[in-house]
């Protein structure tokens, strides 16, 4: 065997290993590449990562972006209010024609209804009523519908706002102790703040409701009413109350609870 | 016959007269700071002695002198407590004075004097200084004396017809 011989078998034995590492490198090169060209490759790898990815991110934009995007929104409202309103007027629009329309049929609906009605005693009074009086059997009705009535009362100790008793129409989870001091505590800054005789609160108005007060020597009594408190029914009311005011001192009321919760009830009549 | 009691807390601004109240009624404290304006109003069931009692309970904004809280949240009450910040002492430099006027006004009325946040000081070097018989040491923080010193009223209720 030559020298030259000898030197590339020396090669052959030295670098056979170190061409197969680079032999198999060139191939995971040319795997990679060829995913990196094939997007159908490409898409198998990469897509799930993504999708977890958007995953977190929808997750995360009430979060991270909720108040940016929030500050942009009142940003943009306030700098642009004129388009804002152009463009929400027509909805909002929509919105209460729409609730005042299912208002109305319900309204007719329920008119209709009483009408109907042939065979209550009710109907034949109201026609009677109709008759004399000139005024439309419908709008008797709606007359009728709006009639205020008391939902509630309450009967309180002045001073302290413990509540002595109540009687409710309907069952509520409101705590009618702390209702009576709330109210107290309302009426006495109502005083103190616009007392210049002798005044007291009588009424207080929230939406549909009316809680009118009648002051008493040493309790007050708050009926909750809903429907058109008018003066009329005032003035019944307060005679009621009054009445009853009359025969039933405090200490009565306070001693026997129950006794004071049916005498309550007589207040809720027609 | 209602067993109601209507129980009253005065005392300066920040002395800790909400966070008494919540701590008594919902267990709750928190160290946010938030001003009472006006009165609010709670409300617990107790049992003393096997008796129970309802504590309607007013919780008046704070005022430097009591006699600029509103008589008519003052009327009717069965029990006050008088709540001072033994770490300001501007809240009982008068309180002498003060539950004097209340000893005065509503004779009928029981009374207790309480010093809240007894977690921020030495009690020892407090009375000291005070010179004036508080009845409880209490914290809204730590849960300290809260319950005791709404039994202890209802006790005094009791007592006292």
């Amino acid at each position: 065997m030559t020298d030259s011989e000898k030197l590339v078998k020396l090669k052959e034995l030295l670098l056979s290993e170190d061409r197969e590492f680079v032999l198999q490198i060139l191939q995971k090169l040319e795997s990679v590449e060829n995913t990196l060209h094939e997007e159908t490759l490409l898409s198998e790898k990469v897509n799930p990562i993504v999708d977890k990815k958007i995953d977190t991110f929808a997750e995360e934009i009430p979060s991270k972006l909720g108040p940016t995007i929030t500050e942009a929104l009142k940003i943009q409202i306030r700098d642009s209010q004129d388009q804002v309103v152009e463009a929400l007027f027509p909805i909002i629009g929509k919105m209460v024609k729409k609730y005042i329309q299912q208002e109305m049929k319900n309204l007719t609906e329920s008119i209709n209804n009483q009408v109907q009605n042939t065979f209550s005693i009710k109907k034949w009074q109201r026609k009677l009523k109709s008759f004399f009086t000139g005024v439309s059997e419908q709008k008797i009705i709606l007359s009728e519908m709006a009639k205020p009535k008391v939902d509630q009362i309450f009967i309180i100790e002045k001073g302290s706002g413990l509540l002595i008793a109540n009687v409710s129409k309907e069952e509520d989870n409101i705590d009618k102790d702390m209702i009576a001091g709330m109210l107290t505590a309302i009426k006495s800054f109502v005083e103190d703040a616009f007392t210049k005789e002798e005044q007291s609160l009588e009424l207080i108005q929230y939406e549909f409701y009316n809680i009118y007060i009648q002051n008493l020597a040493s309790y007050y009594v708050a009926a909750v009413i809903s429907g058109s408190f008018n003066s009329d029914f005032k003035e019944k009311l307060e005679d009621k109350i009054l009445d009853f005011a009359s025969k039933h001192k405090k200490e009565k009321l306070v001693e026997d609870s129950k006794a004071t919760t049916k005498l309550i009830e007589s207040l809720f009549d027609d | 016959m209602i067993n109601s009691k209507k129980i009253v807390l005065v005392g300066h601004f920040g002395v800790g007269k909400t966070s008494i109240i919540r701590r008594f009624v919902s267990n709750i404290f928190t160290d946010d700071y938030k001003v009472t304006i006006g009165v609010h109003i709670f409300k617990k069931e107790i049992e003393v002695n096997n008796t129970k009692l309802t504590f309607v309970i007013w919780d008046l904004e704070g005022k430097d002198d009591v006699e600029k809280v509103r008589k008519s949240h003052l009327i009717g009450t069965s029990g006050f407590m008088y709540v001072i910040d033994p770490t300001r002492n501007t809240t009982y430099s008068n309180i002498e004075a003060e539950v004097d006027y209340l000893k005065t006004n509503y004779p009928k009325a029981q009374l207790l004097t309480i010093a809240n946040k007894v977690d921020l000081i030495n009690q020892d070097v407090f009375l000291q200084e005070i010179n004036f018989p508080v009845d409880f040491f209490t914290s809204a923080k730590t849960n300290e004396n809260v319950e005791a010193i709404f039994t202890q009223l209802g006790l005094n209720f009791l007592n006292n017809g």
